[in-house]
């Protein structure tokens, strides 16, 4: 597999995170898979363990979801599909997102009619060894273990999230987080159900389908307001990408460009720019000076590579607005 | 998320150590909520009998016979307590078993009785096979989440050798 976003060969840095994140989701699948199992087998009667169980069921999916748009990524744009396969990362966010959401929504419903309904969970015994122990103490048991390889994992793949602009490896990330906090809440209760209180567990499940529900809403809207073409966000979602202002900048700068903004969209990974130019004078630049901006603006980035500049008499409003107060102030 | 997980750990992990180390001196676990363990003990156990034989009969005028009353008896003594029997149908029972009014049903139960849905199940302490070649694991009903309870039971059971009928 060559190291590259469709037509996009990636720096060395990127190259190398981006084994490195391959890596890590294969170490996530191995042990979810052996996890799965193990809490299958300890899971009794605890809400908060189905919780714990249905949530590390529903973590297989961004793992998953990421190899596969990874492979698919990798192809070059067609004539057929001539924005090429970036796309594909946007579908896995969105699978992963509604997975989430449709999940957690269930268990809320599950738990809280539970805690309600005031049912108290039943926790028997198992012989192990030729003594007779509660399952409860296997069960927390299995939890701590849990704890410690998603916390390291979560971290990694946080900053290999940055650095590829991956938000599907963001959303998994966030999902690993949920889960050693999800063991967290099922220790708390069945340690509870151990004391005799039996609204902890249920408690507990409520809590941690809330953080499903919640993951599930952020990530499902994060995707579908990325499909629906938003303007580019950095990997996190939390405000617009940096690299918009950076063309537009650069653009400016240019001693033909009177005023200029752009159409940014992120296909996954890497970004899609329409830049709108207004020349000086209302003359057409000539081929090798837009060429040349072109080159400098893929130069900002390994992100920008599909780039198109149209030169147009006035702005779009759409890309004109933001820049409003700098154009007046130019204009003195 | 983090800030919503740390409110978490706020509301619920300091409250229950705080909960812990109140009640930790004399509680072993796991604890009934109901204490039904505690009250049986130099007490009433108050047991449910469904026919079923050979796992459980009722007789008139004398107590239930079968290999699970038989147990019972063996387990009540242990505690010790003495037994108060009560009749009736599967579905009666388990409905006083879920309000609290009895503390184990018999009836030849097995391991994947719908009515684990309604109050808790015993490990299988036996393995029998029916007359259709199927085998069961059989199991008692107890009140559902009184797990002090339903652990003693179960450490009894399994210190038992049934024969297969």
């Amino acid at each position: 597999m060559s190291i590259r976003f469709g037509r996009t060969e990636l720096p060395e840095r990127q190259a190398r995170s981006l084994e490195k994140a391959v890596r890590c989701e294969w170490l996530t699948l191995g042990f979810l898979a052996v996890f799965i199992v193990t809490v299958f087998l300890v899971m009794g009667n605890s809400q908060a363990m189905k919780a714990a169980w249905i949530e590390d069921l529903l973590s297989l999916a961004p793992p998953i979801a990421f190899l596969f748009a990874v492979r698919i990524v990798n192809r070059p744009p067609t004539r057929r599909y001539p924005y090429g396969y970036h796309r594909s990362v946007g579908v896995a966010h969105l699978v992963a997102g509604v997975a989430l959401f449709a999940m957690g929504a269930f268990l809320v419903v599950d738990s809280a009619s539970g805690l309600f309904a005031a049912e108290h969970p039943s926790i028997g015994s198992v012989q192990l060894f030729g003594n007779t122990v509660w399952l409860g103490w296997l069960m927390m048991a299995v939890m701590a273990l849990s704890i410690p390889l998603p916390i390291y994992l979560g971290r990694v793949k946080m900053s290999l999230a940055e650095e590829l602009h991956d938000k599907v490896l963001y959303a998994d990330a966030d999902m690993n987080k949920a889960d050693w906090m999800t063991a967290v809440g099922t220790i708390v209760g069945v340690a509870g159900i151990g004391v005799g209180l039996w609204w902890t567990d249920a408690a507990a499940a409520l809590l941690i389908a809330s953080s499903i529900l919640r993951d599930g809403v952020k990530n499902m809207g994060a995707a579908i307001t990325d499909l629906m073409d938003t303007r580019a966000t950095t990997f996190d979602s939390s405000g617009p990408h940096p690299l918009v202002d950076r063309i537009d900048g650069h653009l400016r700068s240019l001693p033909w460009v009177l005023e200029a903004g752009s159409r940014v969209r992120d296909q996954g990974h890497v970004l899609h720019v329409e830049s709108f130019i207004v020349p000086r004078d209302e003359r057409v630049p000539s081929l090798e000076s837009l060429e040349a901006a072109r080159d400098a603006c893929v130069g900002l980035d390994w992100k920008i590579q599909d780039i198109v500049l149209v030169p147009v008499a006035a702005l779009p409003r759409e890309v004109g607005d933001s820049t409003t107060g700098r154009r007046s102030e130019r204009n003195r | 998320m983090v800030g919503f997980m740390r409110k978490v750990a706020v509301c619920v992990v300091f409250p229950m150590l705080a909960a812990g180390l109140l009640t930790g001196c004399g509680i072993s676990i796991p604890a009934d909520p109901e204490g039904t363990l505690e009250r049986v003990r130099d007490g009433h156990l108050r047991v449910g009998v469904s026919t079923n034989a050979p796992w459980a009969e009722t007789r008139d005028g004398a107590e239930p016979a079968g290999i699970e009353p038989d147990l019972v008896r063996k387990f009540a003594a242990t505690l010790p307590a003495r037994i108060q029997w009560s009749e009736g149908g599967e579905q009666k029972l388990v409905d006083e078993l879920k309000r609290g009014n009895l503390d184990i049903v018999l009836g030849g139960l097995t391991k994947d009785t719908p009515w684990a849905e309604k109050v808790a199940v015993t490990a299988p302490y036996a393995e029998a096979t029916d007359e259709h070649g199927e085998t069961h694991k059989h199991v008692m009903a107890t009140p559902p989440g009184e797990n002090a309870f339903l652990l003693e039971l179960e450490k009894f059971l399994a210190r038992q050798e049934v024969v297969q009928p």
